[in-house]
Protein backbone atom coordinates (compact mmCIF):
# COMPACT_ATOMS: atom_id res chain seq x y z
CA UNK A 1 0.00 0.00 0.00
CA UNK A 2 1.23 3.44 -0.82
CA UNK A 3 2.15 5.36 2.30
CA UNK A 4 1.57 9.06 1.95
CA UNK A 5 3.25 11.85 3.76
CA UNK A 6 1.58 11.90 7.19
CA UNK A 7 2.29 15.54 7.89
CA UNK A 8 0.75 16.55 4.57
CA UNK A 9 -2.40 14.57 5.37
CA UNK A 10 -2.66 16.23 8.77
CA UNK A 11 -1.86 19.75 7.61
CA UNK A 12 -4.59 19.77 4.97
CA UNK A 13 -7.32 19.23 7.61
CA UNK A 14 -6.26 22.18 9.73
CA UNK A 15 -7.76 25.66 9.61
CA UNK A 16 -5.57 27.95 7.53
CA UNK A 17 -4.08 29.88 10.51
CA UNK A 18 -3.41 26.70 12.46
CA UNK A 19 -1.85 25.17 9.38
CA UNK A 20 0.63 28.04 9.20
CA UNK A 21 1.40 27.78 12.93
CA UNK A 22 2.08 24.03 12.68
CA UNK A 23 4.29 24.48 9.65
CA UNK A 24 6.23 27.31 11.31
CA UNK A 25 6.51 25.51 14.63
CA UNK A 26 7.99 22.28 13.30
CA UNK A 27 11.73 21.99 13.01
CA UNK A 28 12.99 20.12 9.93
CA UNK A 29 12.97 16.36 10.40
CA UNK A 30 10.82 16.45 13.54
CA UNK A 31 8.09 13.85 13.64
CA UNK A 32 4.62 15.16 14.37
CA UNK A 33 2.73 12.93 16.80
CA UNK A 34 -0.21 14.92 18.07
CA UNK A 35 -1.93 18.29 17.72
CA UNK A 36 -4.23 19.64 20.41
CA UNK A 37 -6.63 22.36 19.36
CA UNK A 38 -8.67 23.88 22.19
CA UNK A 39 -10.90 26.87 21.68
CA UNK A 40 -9.48 29.92 23.47
CA UNK A 41 -6.25 28.12 24.43
CA UNK A 42 -2.76 28.08 22.93
CA UNK A 43 -2.21 25.63 20.11
CA UNK A 44 -0.10 22.69 21.23
CA UNK A 45 1.61 19.92 19.31
CA UNK A 46 3.79 16.99 20.22
CA UNK A 47 6.87 16.45 18.09
CA UNK A 48 9.11 13.46 18.86
CA UNK A 49 7.52 13.04 22.29
CA UNK A 50 7.99 16.70 23.31
CA UNK A 51 5.11 19.13 23.67
CA UNK A 52 5.44 22.53 22.02
CA UNK A 53 3.24 25.61 22.18
CA UNK A 54 3.03 26.72 18.59
CA UNK A 55 3.76 30.34 17.74
CA UNK A 56 1.42 32.90 16.20
CA UNK A 57 2.55 36.40 15.34
CA UNK A 58 4.99 37.29 18.11
CA UNK A 59 3.18 35.24 20.77
CA UNK A 60 1.57 31.79 21.11
CA UNK A 61 -1.22 31.12 18.67
CA UNK A 62 -4.54 31.21 20.51
CA UNK A 63 -7.14 29.02 18.85
CA UNK A 64 -10.45 30.70 18.02
CA UNK A 65 -13.91 29.13 17.83
CA UNK A 66 -13.92 29.84 14.10
CA UNK A 67 -10.69 27.92 13.62
CA UNK A 68 -12.12 24.92 15.45
CA UNK A 69 -15.22 25.09 13.23
CA UNK A 70 -13.11 25.43 10.09
CA UNK A 71 -10.96 22.47 11.15
CA UNK A 72 -14.07 20.36 11.78
CA UNK A 73 -15.37 21.35 8.34
CA UNK A 74 -12.15 20.20 6.71
CA UNK A 75 -11.98 17.02 8.78
CA UNK A 76 -15.50 16.01 7.81
CA UNK A 77 -15.27 17.28 4.21
CA UNK A 78 -18.04 19.74 5.14
CA UNK A 79 -20.25 16.76 6.00
CA UNK A 80 -20.65 16.32 9.74
CA UNK A 81 -23.87 14.35 9.15
CA UNK A 82 -21.80 11.56 7.59
CA UNK A 83 -19.76 11.13 10.76
CA UNK A 84 -22.50 11.23 13.39
CA UNK A 85 -21.94 7.58 14.38
CA UNK A 86 -18.25 8.22 14.91
CA UNK A 87 -18.97 11.50 16.70
CA UNK A 88 -21.10 9.57 19.17
CA UNK A 89 -18.00 7.65 20.15
CA UNK A 90 -16.01 10.87 20.41
CA UNK A 91 -13.61 10.30 17.56
CA UNK A 92 -13.41 9.99 13.83
CA UNK A 93 -10.81 8.52 11.54
CA UNK A 94 -9.48 10.50 8.63
CA UNK A 95 -7.61 9.57 5.49
CA UNK A 96 -4.31 8.01 6.51
CA UNK A 97 -5.86 6.31 9.53
CA UNK A 98 -5.20 9.29 11.79
CA UNK A 99 -7.47 9.56 14.79
CA UNK A 100 -9.33 12.79 15.55
CA UNK A 101 -10.82 12.98 19.04
CA UNK A 102 -13.44 15.63 19.70
CA UNK A 103 -14.99 17.16 22.80
CA UNK A 104 -17.75 19.70 23.19
CA UNK A 105 -21.40 19.81 24.10
CA UNK A 106 -22.77 16.29 24.17
CA UNK A 107 -26.37 15.85 23.03
CA UNK A 108 -28.11 13.11 24.96
CA UNK A 109 -31.45 11.61 23.98
CA UNK A 110 -33.19 9.06 26.18
CA UNK A 111 -30.02 8.49 28.13
CA UNK A 112 -27.93 7.77 25.06
CA UNK A 113 -25.35 10.00 23.40
CA UNK A 114 -26.78 11.27 20.14
CA UNK A 115 -24.09 13.62 18.91
CA UNK A 116 -21.52 16.22 19.87
CA UNK A 117 -22.27 19.83 18.96
CA UNK A 118 -20.27 22.97 19.59
CA UNK A 119 -16.97 21.15 19.31
CA UNK A 120 -14.48 23.01 21.50
CA UNK A 121 -11.50 20.65 21.53
CA UNK A 122 -9.94 18.61 18.78
CA UNK A 123 -7.10 16.18 19.35
CA UNK A 124 -5.40 14.89 16.22
CA UNK A 125 -3.23 11.84 16.74
CA UNK A 126 -0.97 10.84 13.90
CA UNK A 127 -1.31 7.18 13.04
CA UNK A 128 1.91 5.24 13.27
CA UNK A 129 2.64 1.67 12.35
CA UNK A 130 5.64 -0.25 13.57
CA UNK A 131 6.19 -2.64 10.71
CA UNK A 132 8.04 -5.69 11.91
CA UNK A 133 7.25 -5.29 15.63
CA UNK A 134 5.74 -8.81 15.60
CA UNK A 135 8.86 -10.42 14.14
CA UNK A 136 9.92 -11.69 17.58
CA UNK A 137 6.50 -13.13 18.34
CA UNK A 138 5.62 -14.94 15.13
CA UNK A 139 8.00 -17.93 15.57
CA UNK A 140 6.46 -18.72 18.98
CA UNK A 141 2.81 -18.44 17.99
CA UNK A 142 3.04 -20.54 14.82
CA UNK A 143 3.17 -24.29 14.47
CA UNK A 144 3.72 -26.22 11.21
CA UNK A 145 3.06 -23.14 9.10
CA UNK A 146 -0.21 -22.39 10.90
CA UNK A 147 -0.97 -19.79 13.51
CA UNK A 148 -2.08 -20.81 17.03
CA UNK A 149 -5.04 -19.37 18.96
CA UNK A 150 -3.28 -16.43 20.58
CA UNK A 151 -4.23 -14.01 23.31
CA UNK A 152 -2.22 -10.82 23.74
CA UNK A 153 -2.37 -9.53 27.31
CA UNK A 154 -1.22 -6.00 27.95
CA UNK A 155 -2.00 -2.91 30.03
CA UNK A 156 -3.29 0.10 28.04
CA UNK A 157 -0.67 1.99 26.06
CA UNK A 158 1.85 -0.82 25.83
CA UNK A 159 1.50 -1.45 22.11
CA UNK A 160 -0.90 -4.36 21.84
CA UNK A 161 -2.88 -2.79 18.98
CA UNK A 162 0.32 -2.08 17.07
CA UNK A 163 1.44 -5.64 17.73
CA UNK A 164 -1.85 -7.20 16.60
CA UNK A 165 -1.81 -5.02 13.47
CA UNK A 166 1.63 -6.26 12.49
CA UNK A 167 0.64 -9.85 13.27
CA UNK A 168 -2.35 -9.50 10.94
CA UNK A 169 -0.11 -8.15 8.18
CA UNK A 170 2.45 -10.95 8.53
CA UNK A 171 -0.15 -13.74 8.75
CA UNK A 172 -2.03 -12.35 5.77
CA UNK A 173 1.04 -11.93 3.58
CA UNK A 174 2.77 -15.06 4.87
CA UNK A 175 6.41 -15.51 5.80
CA UNK A 176 8.88 -18.27 6.67
CA UNK A 177 6.90 -19.23 9.79
CA UNK A 178 3.35 -19.02 8.60
CA UNK A 179 1.68 -19.66 5.26
CA UNK A 180 -0.22 -16.62 3.98
CA UNK A 181 -3.94 -17.08 4.61
CA UNK A 182 -7.15 -15.06 4.67
CA UNK A 183 -7.53 -12.99 7.81
CA UNK A 184 -10.82 -11.50 8.95
CA UNK A 185 -10.53 -8.43 11.12
CA UNK A 186 -13.33 -6.98 13.23
CA UNK A 187 -12.25 -3.42 13.86
CA UNK A 188 -14.85 -1.94 16.19
CA UNK A 189 -13.01 1.32 16.83
CA UNK A 190 -11.14 1.63 13.52
CA UNK A 191 -7.88 1.22 15.39
CA UNK A 192 -6.43 -1.72 13.53
CA UNK A 193 -7.11 -0.73 9.95
CA UNK A 194 -7.60 3.00 10.45
CA UNK A 195 -10.23 2.71 7.72
CA UNK A 196 -11.27 5.78 5.82
CA UNK A 197 -14.49 5.23 3.88
CA UNK A 198 -14.12 1.47 4.27
CA UNK A 199 -10.57 1.30 2.96
CA UNK A 200 -7.84 0.36 5.47
CA UNK A 201 -5.17 3.01 5.65
CA UNK A 202 -2.77 0.81 7.60
CA UNK A 203 -0.98 -2.15 6.10
CA UNK A 204 -3.03 -5.20 7.02
CA UNK A 205 -1.79 -7.55 4.32
CA UNK A 206 -3.11 -8.69 1.00
CA UNK A 207 -5.46 -11.41 2.24
CA UNK A 208 -7.23 -9.36 4.88
CA UNK A 209 -10.94 -8.60 4.99
CA UNK A 210 -12.00 -5.95 7.43
CA UNK A 211 -15.31 -5.10 9.06
CA UNK A 212 -14.88 -1.51 10.09
CA UNK A 213 -16.83 0.04 13.00
CA UNK A 214 -18.60 -3.28 13.56
CA UNK A 215 -19.37 -4.62 17.05
CA UNK A 216 -16.95 -7.47 17.74
CA UNK A 217 -19.45 -10.20 18.64
CA UNK A 218 -21.67 -9.68 15.57
CA UNK A 219 -18.64 -9.05 13.36
CA UNK A 220 -16.97 -12.36 14.16
CA UNK A 221 -20.17 -14.27 13.35
CA UNK A 222 -20.62 -12.29 10.13
CA UNK A 223 -17.06 -13.01 9.02
CA UNK A 224 -17.36 -16.73 9.70
CA UNK A 225 -20.57 -16.90 7.65
CA UNK A 226 -19.55 -14.64 4.81
CA UNK A 227 -15.78 -14.57 4.31
CA UNK A 228 -14.59 -17.97 5.58
CA UNK A 229 -11.42 -16.62 7.15
CA UNK A 230 -8.63 -18.91 8.31
CA UNK A 231 -7.74 -16.46 11.07
CA UNK A 232 -9.89 -13.92 12.87
CA UNK A 233 -8.32 -10.97 14.65
CA UNK A 234 -10.02 -8.73 17.21
CA UNK A 235 -8.69 -6.09 19.53
CA UNK A 236 -9.66 -5.58 23.17
CA UNK A 237 -12.21 -8.27 23.86
CA UNK A 238 -14.06 -7.60 27.09
CA UNK A 239 -17.79 -8.17 27.17
CA UNK A 240 -19.56 -11.48 27.70
CA UNK A 241 -20.80 -11.45 24.11
CA UNK A 242 -17.28 -10.83 22.75
CA UNK A 243 -15.86 -13.78 24.63
CA UNK A 244 -18.73 -16.11 23.70
CA UNK A 245 -18.17 -15.16 20.04
CA UNK A 246 -14.44 -15.79 20.42
CA UNK A 247 -15.23 -19.28 21.74
CA UNK A 248 -17.70 -19.87 18.90
CA UNK A 249 -15.11 -18.77 16.32
CA UNK A 250 -12.56 -21.15 17.81
CA UNK A 251 -15.06 -23.99 17.45
CA UNK A 252 -15.65 -23.12 13.80
CA UNK A 253 -12.18 -24.04 12.64
CA UNK A 254 -10.85 -20.49 12.60
CA UNK A 255 -7.69 -19.54 14.40
CA UNK A 256 -8.12 -16.59 16.67
CA UNK A 257 -5.90 -13.69 17.60
CA UNK A 258 -7.29 -11.43 20.27
CA UNK A 259 -6.06 -8.94 22.79
CA UNK A 260 -7.23 -8.09 26.26
CA UNK A 261 -6.31 -5.56 28.92
CA UNK A 262 -4.40 -7.07 31.79
CA UNK A 263 -1.08 -7.15 33.60
CA UNK A 264 -0.28 -10.83 33.25
CA UNK A 265 -1.78 -14.27 32.73
CA UNK A 266 -3.01 -14.51 36.33
CA UNK A 267 -4.95 -11.32 36.02
CA UNK A 268 -6.41 -12.39 32.67
CA UNK A 269 -7.46 -15.77 34.07
CA UNK A 270 -9.30 -14.03 36.93
CA UNK A 271 -11.57 -12.24 34.46
CA UNK A 272 -15.12 -13.65 34.72
CA UNK A 273 -15.75 -15.23 31.31
CA UNK A 274 -12.33 -15.04 29.72
CA UNK A 275 -10.96 -16.99 32.68
CA UNK A 276 -13.10 -20.00 31.65
CA UNK A 277 -11.55 -20.02 28.17
CA UNK A 278 -8.05 -19.85 29.67
CA UNK A 279 -8.81 -22.68 32.10
CA UNK A 280 -10.28 -24.74 29.25
CA UNK A 281 -6.92 -24.16 27.48
CA UNK A 282 -8.62 -22.92 24.36
CA UNK A 283 -5.87 -20.37 23.73
CA UNK A 284 -2.67 -22.06 22.65
CA UNK A 285 -0.37 -19.07 23.13
CA UNK A 286 -0.28 -16.03 25.40
CA UNK A 287 1.82 -12.99 24.63
CA UNK A 288 2.23 -10.76 27.71
CA UNK A 289 3.31 -7.22 27.02
CA UNK A 290 4.22 -4.38 29.35
CA UNK A 291 7.11 -2.33 30.58
CA UNK A 292 8.30 1.21 30.29
CA UNK A 293 8.62 1.27 26.54
CA UNK A 294 5.66 0.47 24.31
CA UNK A 295 6.09 -2.81 22.46
CA UNK A 296 8.07 -4.56 25.23
CA UNK A 297 7.29 -8.28 25.41
CA UNK A 298 7.45 -9.67 28.94
CA UNK A 299 6.85 -13.26 28.01
CA UNK A 300 5.25 -15.75 25.66
CA UNK A 301 3.49 -18.76 27.19
CA UNK A 302 1.82 -21.91 25.90
CA UNK A 303 -1.64 -23.22 26.85
CA UNK A 304 -0.35 -24.72 30.11
CA UNK A 305 1.34 -21.49 31.08
CA UNK A 306 4.85 -22.79 30.42
CA UNK A 307 7.29 -20.10 29.36
CA UNK A 308 8.32 -20.24 25.72
CA UNK A 309 10.19 -16.97 25.69
CA UNK A 310 11.01 -14.31 28.23
CA UNK A 311 11.41 -10.62 27.44
CA UNK B 1 -47.02 39.64 -55.42
CA UNK B 2 -43.86 40.97 -53.73
CA UNK B 3 -45.99 42.66 -51.10
CA UNK B 4 -47.82 39.44 -50.43
CA UNK B 5 -44.58 37.49 -50.06
CA UNK B 6 -43.16 40.25 -47.83
CA UNK B 7 -46.27 40.21 -45.69
CA UNK B 8 -46.18 36.45 -45.34
CA UNK B 9 -42.51 36.59 -44.38
CA UNK B 10 -43.11 39.27 -41.74
CA UNK B 11 -46.00 37.31 -40.30
CA UNK B 12 -43.95 34.12 -40.28
CA UNK B 13 -41.04 35.79 -38.52
CA UNK B 14 -43.14 37.46 -35.83
CA UNK B 15 -45.06 34.23 -35.26
CA UNK B 16 -41.68 32.44 -35.05
CA UNK B 17 -40.49 34.97 -32.47
CA UNK B 18 -43.65 34.38 -30.46
CA UNK B 19 -43.16 30.62 -30.72
CA UNK B 20 -39.51 30.95 -29.62
CA UNK B 21 -40.60 32.99 -26.61
CA UNK B 22 -43.06 30.25 -25.63
CA UNK B 23 -40.39 27.57 -26.09
CA UNK B 24 -37.98 29.53 -23.93
CA UNK B 25 -40.57 29.72 -21.16
CA UNK B 26 -41.12 25.97 -21.39
CA UNK B 27 -37.42 25.25 -21.40
CA UNK B 28 -36.92 27.49 -18.34
CA UNK B 29 -39.56 25.48 -16.53
CA UNK B 30 -37.75 22.33 -17.63
CA UNK B 31 -34.50 23.65 -16.11
CA UNK B 32 -36.19 24.32 -12.78
CA UNK B 33 -37.71 20.86 -12.83
CA UNK B 34 -34.33 19.32 -13.59
CA UNK B 35 -32.72 21.25 -10.71
CA UNK B 36 -35.46 19.98 -8.43
CA UNK B 37 -34.75 16.46 -9.66
CA UNK B 38 -31.04 16.95 -8.85
CA UNK B 39 -31.82 18.07 -5.31
CA UNK B 40 -34.09 15.09 -4.81
CA UNK B 41 -31.21 12.85 -5.97
CA UNK B 42 -28.87 14.57 -3.51
CA UNK B 43 -31.37 14.05 -0.71
CA UNK B 44 -31.83 10.39 -1.62
CA UNK B 45 -28.09 9.79 -1.83
CA UNK B 46 -27.46 11.42 1.57
CA UNK B 47 -30.22 9.37 3.16
CA UNK B 48 -29.23 6.11 1.54
CA UNK B 49 -25.45 6.12 1.64
CA UNK B 50 -24.75 8.78 4.29
CA UNK B 51 -21.36 9.48 2.73
CA UNK B 52 -19.66 12.90 2.76
CA UNK B 53 -20.86 15.59 0.37
CA UNK B 54 -18.04 15.31 -2.21
CA UNK B 55 -18.95 11.66 -2.67
CA UNK B 56 -22.69 12.42 -2.83
CA UNK B 57 -22.18 15.16 -5.43
CA UNK B 58 -19.84 13.01 -7.54
CA UNK B 59 -22.34 10.18 -7.58
CA UNK B 60 -25.22 12.46 -8.55
CA UNK B 61 -23.01 14.19 -11.15
CA UNK B 62 -22.62 10.87 -12.96
CA UNK B 63 -26.39 10.55 -13.30
CA UNK B 64 -27.22 13.99 -14.66
CA UNK B 65 -26.54 15.77 -17.92
CA UNK B 66 -24.22 18.73 -18.48
CA UNK B 67 -23.92 21.52 -17.45
CA UNK B 68 -25.47 20.17 -14.22
CA UNK B 69 -23.08 17.22 -14.11
CA UNK B 70 -20.08 19.47 -14.59
CA UNK B 71 -21.40 21.84 -11.90
CA UNK B 72 -21.77 19.04 -9.37
CA UNK B 73 -18.51 17.30 -10.19
CA UNK B 74 -16.56 20.55 -9.94
CA UNK B 75 -18.24 21.36 -6.62
CA UNK B 76 -17.36 17.86 -5.39
CA UNK B 77 -13.78 18.31 -6.56
CA UNK B 78 -13.42 21.65 -4.77
CA UNK B 79 -15.00 20.29 -1.59
CA UNK B 80 -12.72 17.26 -1.66
CA UNK B 81 -9.71 19.50 -2.04
CA UNK B 82 -11.01 21.68 0.84
CA UNK B 83 -10.76 24.68 -1.46
CA UNK B 84 -12.44 27.16 0.87
CA UNK B 85 -13.17 27.65 4.53
CA UNK B 86 -16.88 26.98 4.17
CA UNK B 87 -18.97 24.80 1.89
CA UNK B 88 -21.34 27.69 1.16
CA UNK B 89 -18.54 29.62 -0.54
CA UNK B 90 -17.52 26.67 -2.69
CA UNK B 91 -21.16 26.07 -3.64
CA UNK B 92 -21.69 29.75 -4.51
CA UNK B 93 -18.58 29.97 -6.64
CA UNK B 94 -19.35 26.79 -8.56
CA UNK B 95 -23.02 27.73 -9.02
CA UNK B 96 -22.05 31.11 -10.45
CA UNK B 97 -19.43 29.61 -12.69
CA UNK B 98 -21.05 26.46 -14.00
CA UNK B 99 -24.75 27.31 -14.01
CA UNK B 100 -24.19 30.56 -15.87
CA UNK B 101 -25.28 29.07 -19.23
CA UNK B 102 -28.73 28.34 -17.73
CA UNK B 103 -29.32 32.10 -17.37
CA UNK B 104 -31.41 31.64 -14.26
CA UNK B 105 -33.38 34.57 -12.95
CA UNK B 106 -31.98 36.37 -9.92
CA UNK B 107 -34.53 34.88 -7.51
CA UNK B 108 -33.89 31.34 -8.75
CA UNK B 109 -30.14 31.81 -8.70
CA UNK B 110 -30.42 32.90 -5.04
CA UNK B 111 -32.64 29.90 -4.32
CA UNK B 112 -30.02 27.50 -5.73
CA UNK B 113 -27.18 29.21 -3.87
CA UNK B 114 -29.15 29.02 -0.64
CA UNK B 115 -28.75 25.24 -0.63
CA UNK B 116 -25.04 25.70 0.09
CA UNK B 117 -25.81 27.29 3.45
CA UNK B 118 -27.36 24.15 4.93
CA UNK B 119 -25.90 21.26 2.93
CA UNK B 120 -23.28 19.61 5.06
CA UNK B 121 -23.50 21.64 8.21
CA UNK B 122 -26.56 19.99 9.73
CA UNK B 123 -26.94 16.59 11.33
CA UNK B 124 -28.63 13.90 9.28
CA UNK B 125 -32.27 14.17 10.38
CA UNK B 126 -32.29 17.94 10.36
CA UNK B 127 -30.60 17.99 6.97
CA UNK B 128 -33.24 15.63 5.62
CA UNK B 129 -36.08 17.83 6.89
CA UNK B 130 -34.39 20.96 5.58
CA UNK B 131 -33.88 19.38 2.19
CA UNK B 132 -37.53 18.33 2.14
CA UNK B 133 -38.59 21.90 2.91
CA UNK B 134 -36.22 23.15 0.25
CA UNK B 135 -37.75 20.76 -2.30
CA UNK B 136 -41.21 22.03 -1.30
CA UNK B 137 -40.05 25.58 -1.99
CA UNK B 138 -38.74 24.51 -5.37
CA UNK B 139 -42.07 22.84 -6.07
CA UNK B 140 -43.78 26.13 -5.26
CA UNK B 141 -41.48 28.02 -7.63
CA UNK B 142 -42.11 25.46 -10.36
CA UNK B 143 -45.84 25.68 -9.75
CA UNK B 144 -45.71 29.47 -10.02
CA UNK B 145 -43.84 29.19 -13.31
CA UNK B 146 -46.21 26.54 -14.59
CA UNK B 147 -49.30 28.56 -13.69
CA UNK B 148 -48.05 31.59 -15.59
CA UNK B 149 -46.88 29.48 -18.49
CA UNK B 150 -50.26 28.85 -20.17
CA UNK B 151 -51.32 32.48 -20.20
CA UNK B 152 -47.85 33.66 -21.21
CA UNK B 153 -47.76 31.14 -24.05
CA UNK B 154 -51.12 32.36 -25.29
CA UNK B 155 -50.04 35.97 -25.02
CA UNK B 156 -46.75 35.15 -26.76
CA UNK B 157 -48.47 33.49 -29.74
CA UNK B 158 -51.13 36.22 -30.00
CA UNK B 159 -48.53 38.96 -29.79
CA UNK B 160 -46.53 37.22 -32.48
CA UNK B 161 -49.49 37.19 -34.88
CA UNK B 162 -50.72 40.65 -33.87
CA UNK B 163 -47.35 42.34 -34.16
CA UNK B 164 -46.89 40.68 -37.54
CA UNK B 165 -50.23 42.00 -38.79
CA UNK B 166 -49.47 45.39 -37.31
CA UNK B 167 -46.14 45.55 -39.11
CA UNK B 168 -47.74 44.47 -42.40
CA UNK B 169 -50.36 47.19 -42.10
CA UNK B 170 -47.67 49.71 -41.18
CA UNK B 171 -45.45 48.79 -44.10
CA UNK B 172 -48.27 48.61 -46.64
Amino acid sequence: MERRDCRKQIVCILAKNIRAAVQDGAAPGEQLQEIRIRSGQPLRAIFDGREKILPGIGKPHIVTKEEVRETMDYISHYSLYAFSNEMKQGFLTIEGGHRVGVAGKVIVEQGKIKNIRYVSSVNIRVSHEVTGCADRVIPYISKDGCICHTLIISPPGCGKTTMIRDLIRQISDGNQYVKGCSVGVVDERSELGGCYMGVPQNQLGERTDILDCCPKAEGMNMLIRSMSPAVIAVDEIGTYEDIRSVEYAMMCGCKLIASVHGLDMDEASRKPVLGDLIRKRLFERYVVMGGERPGTIRGIYDERGSVLCRG
Amino acid sequence: MQRLIGGVLILASTCGAGYMYCQELKSYLGKLRYLRYIFSLIRGEINYSCVPLPEVLSQVAERVKDPYGKWLSETAYSAKGRADSGFARIWNKCTEQYLKPLRLREEHSILIKEAGTFLGCLEKDTLDHTLQMYLNRMDLEIEKQREGLASKTRIGSCLGVMSGLFLIVLLL
